[in-house]
């Protein structure tokens, strides 16, 4: 009974989209209060549905209903319950369920939290986040329903792949889906916006926590989803430029550029078009990369045209919301008033770079990505792979200036900024980055130069950053006490970015260290077998079988030593899981901040290379990896802190700045 | 039960979408544009950050001058942007909430399978032990027929390749029928159970093995419906729709009364004339009407449309009717013939027996075949 009554609050879900979906749009047009107050019930009701649904189908995977197809096809009895509850949303149908539900909170939080948003806008914006419901819904309803029956039921399940069952990718899809679907609101935004015919500083504001909000999601989901490849697909890295990868990475760039456009929207009134722009086409990647995930394009273009019902039905919606969006961006984004005037040097000026750049290396991730698919498709089936090659040398180039403006633009002051003054400034960290950076080639040697390059531009924005705190806080320039009145009464925003510009690059450290200057033996081994990697001595001590609740696993038992001094031992497991049918690697590492030891074993693929019972091993040594997850918390962190800051800084000129620089080159001239 | 909360729901979403209506609702209660609060609370800012001494007197004189200017453009824009606000519109507002419950159910009436209970894994523990059970059953079965050294009775083998099928081994069930179809006493049934075996094994391709053992079962009973059924799944396979639809309604015409495999034989004909565009047929084409009252063509027609039950109630019906008749005539061969038949394939033995029996006093002296049939189908019954 329950998977049918979470069917029929879908289809609830559904009307009430409907309806919200032409209600609140038409009544802001009429200055109807009635229908535009119909949103906020709407939404919430939209909400208490697709929960309904969504528990519902939790119900169904928990108790293992097998007269529900989707439990069928993704869960076993004997999966451990964490699984089965994560289950739920690692299908297709149900990660499309909790889509629509992320959806519907963030159109109810809207209702329930904007109460300081004009009745017209949030009417508006509520309309058009009902027409991606619908999208949403309808897709689900006729071609993916989550709550398709089978009777008489299958005896057990399927199971749902084990490379999925692992708890960072358990918790990796909601809060990716969190990042994507907010934007969608930052969307809404912006096309109600668009029919409104205006962008304020007012706007600028309400959008900003929801961009903040997705944001840091999905800054967080895209580091678990890393963090998950690097220790449970076995091959020790951390970043593939897969195409499923690189489609959360693009709406991720994109939406880092919207957060700083946002920004001067909101203090300067200018880039009223960019933020709009963005915002439109942060949501059209995370449409693009729904579409491209879930299409199944990515097996192969060809599986796609043999079945393209659902391919087809997402591609329409993107055609009709992302042509649309921006038919209407192009309508009326000239109606829009030019905001504040600034000078090519200036901290607007620094926030353009930033979005150019940041647009094109999505460009970039974007053509490397379906650039492919489009090979494939025109050559009738032969496959083409984009991979770290092509992205290293088109992304990395470009990203690097980015760093290194990064550690200019916030000393830049709004409107025009001296920057000779800012120069003078950073010359002392310009000297220490060149001094450590030596220091680090004195240490590592060897390593190709992009490698120092990008070294010494992580460690200048490192220290630029602090750099800038410092001159905030005029720490040594006032006394002690003084400075540290003012660190405690800076704004959260502030130590937001700071945390999050220190944070990539501490992540940058971790970039760099783990692959250039990575070591790796992959060896077939036998009990007493020994490596060298690193400075460490790691012996095969011999495998044992163990068994878990719904797999067999080879654990290897690694011992490592140093100098011949005993460190540690180490277990990888080669796992198998007999009804799903495949085999995982489960790695393990020895973590230290200054590098992973990293092993994981496999049985070779044919049992004739692994006569006489040889194993596969692979070691690794990462330096500094846990930098990328450190710095990529450090994101998350600041994020999060500037968020909580629900002050609005003002479009005032520079502050602290004031005391070298002189009055004249400093006050904005109206 | 499912209906009740069915209702509880839609009354709730009707209820929230006619919230607007409810009494006096207040008047928003923010201003139409809130941004010179905003820009107020900027203006603020600029005042704390001055008293902080984060900027310079110069710098927030220049600032407040900025905001000041912004304030008042916005406030002269908005003069000319106010709407005339209103709160008409109660009718449309309610039809927009009476179209919720309804929409959603006319969707649920079509997608929805509320007959289809829910069934936790725990809940099924007696399927899972009868599951079970059958399983250790055929394998010991399996076990002793190996261990056969004559290599096992072939019944032994037939009933555990039909115990496989049932389960869904159809690789293992095809194994058990090929064992009993390299013996001499191997007649068309095995080897189109074989076939059967087969193509499900290969998700219904027909494949050359299979194909060989269809050939064989026709060989030897050209009449085997379920062998000519598969070979003209096999021709259709191989781009011959003709040849197989064909020989569908060949064999369906050659048929001389109403037997349950004809409706697999139609629907298959249906299938593979749809694609080379013969209209469709119903099985009130070949049921014979000789003998009246037998089922009449709309009865058939309709027996197509029907769901299990109603369909084996149908099917009952007719065979009620046939015996009627049977009363008034009982010297008709045939009709004993078919009842008997038909009451075997309804699981009701001793009906079946009864009307062997007259179908034997009647064939008396009709001589060794039609004798030697119904003998078989009384030892069949009888045991």
């Amino acid at each position: 009974m329950t998977p049918e009554i979470g069917h029929f609050a879908l289809a609830l879900a559904l009307a009430m989209a409907i309806v919200q979906s032409v209600l609140p749009i038409l009544g802001a047009a009429r200055g109807n209060i009635l229908w535009m107050q119909s949103a906020k019930w709407s939404s919430l009701g939209q909400v208490f549905f697709a929960s309904i649904a969504f528990f519902a189908l939790l119900q169904a995977f928990v108790t293992s209903d097998f007269t529900v197809k989707n439990v069928v096809e993704n869960s076993h009895s004997l999966k451990p319950m964490l699984f089965k509850v994560a289950g739920s949303w690692g299908s297709h149908e149900g990660s499309l369920l909790l889509w629509v539900l992320i959806l519907t909170v963030f159109g109810a939080a809207v209702s329930v939290f904007g109460s300081n948003i004009p009745d017209s806008l949030k009417a508006r914006t509520l309309s058009v986040q009902a027409w991606i419901s619908v999208g949403f819904i309808t897709f689900m309803l006729f071609t993916s329903n989550p709550f398709d029956r089978v009777f008489p039921p299958p005896v057990d399940g399927q199971d749902l792949n084990p490379l999925l069952q692992d708890v960072g990718l358990a918790m990796h899809p909601p809060l990716l889906y969190f990042g994507y679907v907010g934007f969608s609101i930052v969307f809404s935004f912006a096309v109600a916006a668009l029919i409104e015919g205006r962008v304020d500083a007012a706007w600028a504001r309400w959008v900003r926590p929801w961009t903040l909000a997705a944001w840091l999601s999905l800054t967080a989901g895209i580091a678990l989803g890393s963090w998950w490849a690097y220790y449970e697909l076995g091959w020790g890295g951390w970043w593939f430029w897969d195409p499923v990868e690189n489609v959360s990475f693009m709406p991720w760039l994109m939406g880092t550029a919207l957060l700083h456009s946002a920004i001067v929207t909101e203090k300067r009134d200018a880039f009223k078009s960019w933020t709009i722009l963005l915002a439109i086409l942060t949501f059209s990647l995370s449409l693009l990369g729904t579409f491209i995930v879930r299409s199944g394009l990515l097996t192969s273009v060809h599986a796609f045209a043999v079945d393209p019902e659902r391919g087809l039905y997402i591609l329409g919606l993107l055609a009709v919301s992302i042509g649309g969006s921006l038919a209407l961006f192009a309508w009326r984004a000239p109606v829009m008033e030019p905001g504040g005037i600034f000078k090519p040097i200036s901290r607007e000026a620094g926030l353009l770079i930033n979005n150019l750049i940041l647009a094109t290396a999505t460009g970039i991730v974007l053509f490397g990505t379906l650039y492919p698919l489009f090979y494939e498709a025109l050559t009738d089936g032969q496959k083409l792979s984009v991979g770290p090659p092509f992205f290293n040398a088109a992304f990395i180039p470009i990203m690097l200036p980015l760093v290194f403006v990064m550690g200019i633009g916030p000393f830049l002051s709004w409107k025009r900024a001296d920057l000779p003054g800012v120069l003078q400034r950073l010359r002392i960290v310009a000297v220490l980055t060149v001094l450590a950076t030596l220091a680090v080639w004195y240490i590592v040697r060897g390593g190709p130069v992009l490698g120092y390059l990008s070294i010494l531009l992580a460690i200048w924005l490192f220290m630029a950053t602090l750099k800038e705190w410092t001159v905030r806080i005029k720490l040594f320039e006032v006394p002690f006490t003084e400075s540290r009145r003012r660190a405690a009464n800076l704004p959260r925003s502030v130590y937001g970015m700071t945390l999050a510009h220190t944070g990539l690059a501490v992540a940058m450290f971790g970039f760099i260290g783990s692959s250039v200057w990575k070591t790796e033996e992959i060896v077939f081994v036998q009990p007493g077998s020994q490596i060298e990697i690193a400075g460490f001595d790691v012996t095969f001590e011999g495998l044992e079988r163990v068994r878990g609740p719904n797999y067999v696993a080879d654990r290897g038992k690694l011992t490592v030593r140093q100098d011949g001094v005993f460190v540690t031992e180490l277990f990888p497991e080669s796992r198998y899981y007999p009804v799903a049918e495949s085999n995982t690697t489960e790695s393990a590492i020895r973590s230290t901040m200054a590098g992973d030891l990293y092993a994981s074993i496999a049985r070779p693929a044919s049992e004739e290379a692994g006569a006489g019972g040889a194993l596969t091993l692979r070691i690794l040594y990462e330096p500094l990896v846990n930098f990328i997850w450190i710095g990529s918390a450090m994101l998350v962190l600041g994020g999060g802190l500037s968020l909580s800051d629900r002050r609005l800084r003002v479009g005032a000129p520079r502050r602290g700045a004031a005391k070298k620089i002189s009055d004249s080159a400093q006050v904005p001239a109206e | 039960m499912i209906w009740l909360f069915f209702l509880l729901l839609s009354l709730f979403a009707l209820t929230l979408m006619a919230m607007p209506l409810r009494g006096r609702f207040q008047i928003a209660a923010i201003p139409e544009d809130t941004t010179p609060a905003v820009l107020l609370d900027q203006l603020e800012e600029v005042k704390r950050d001055l008293d902080r001494g984060v900027i310079s007197e110069a710098e927030a004189k220049a600032a407040e001058q900025e905001i000041k200017r912004r304030i008042l453009m916005q406030s002269r824009k908005a003069e000319t942007r106010r709407i005339a606000t209103n709160t008409g519109g109660r009718i449309v507002l309610i039809l927009g909430a009476v179209f919720v419950p309804l929409f959603a159910g006319g969707y649920y009436m079509t997608m929805g399978s509320p007959e289809i209970d829910s069934l936790a894994f725990a809940d099924r523990t007696a399927e899972r032990e009868e599951a079970a059970q059958i399983a250790d059953l055929s394998s010991q079965l399996y076990e002793r027929l190996v261990s056969d050294p004559d290599g096992g009775p072939s019944e032994g083998w037939m009933l555990l390749g039909q115990t496989y099928t049932r389960m869904g081994r159809f690789e293992d069930a095809a194994e058990a029928f090929k064992v009993v179809s390299e013996r001499p006493e191997a007649d068309s049934a095995v080897f189109s159970m074989l076939a059967e075996a087969l193509i499900y094994a290969e998700q219904g391709v027909v494949t050359p093995p299979a194909e060989a053992a269809i050939d064989r079962a026709i060989a030897m009973n050209p009449g085997n419906p379920a062998s000519v059924y598969y070979k003209a799944v096999a021709l259709s396979q191989k781009g011959e729709s003709l040849r197989g639809y064909d020989l569908l309604i060949e064999r369906l015409d050659a048929a001389d009364g109403f037997y349950p495999w004809m409706e697999s034989l139609v629907a298959e004909a249906n299938r593979i004339g749809d694609g080379i565009g013969k209209t469709p047929l119903s099985l009130a084409d070949f049921a014979p009407t000789v003998n009246a009252p037998g089922p009449t063509a709309d009865d058939i027609a309709n027996a197509q449309d029907m769901s299990d039950d109603d369909r084996q109630a149908f099917i009952l019906s007719m065979v009620a009717r046939l015996a009627d008749r049977l009363e008034n005539e009982p010297d008709d061969l045939d009709g004993w013939m078919r009842l008997g038949n038909a009451y075997s394939v309804l699981g009701e033995a001793e009906a079946a027996i009864t009307a062997y029996e007259r179908a034997q006093e009647l064939a008396a002296d009709l001589g060794p075949p039609i004798l030697q049939e119904i003998a078989d189908a009384l030892k069949r019954l009888r045991q």
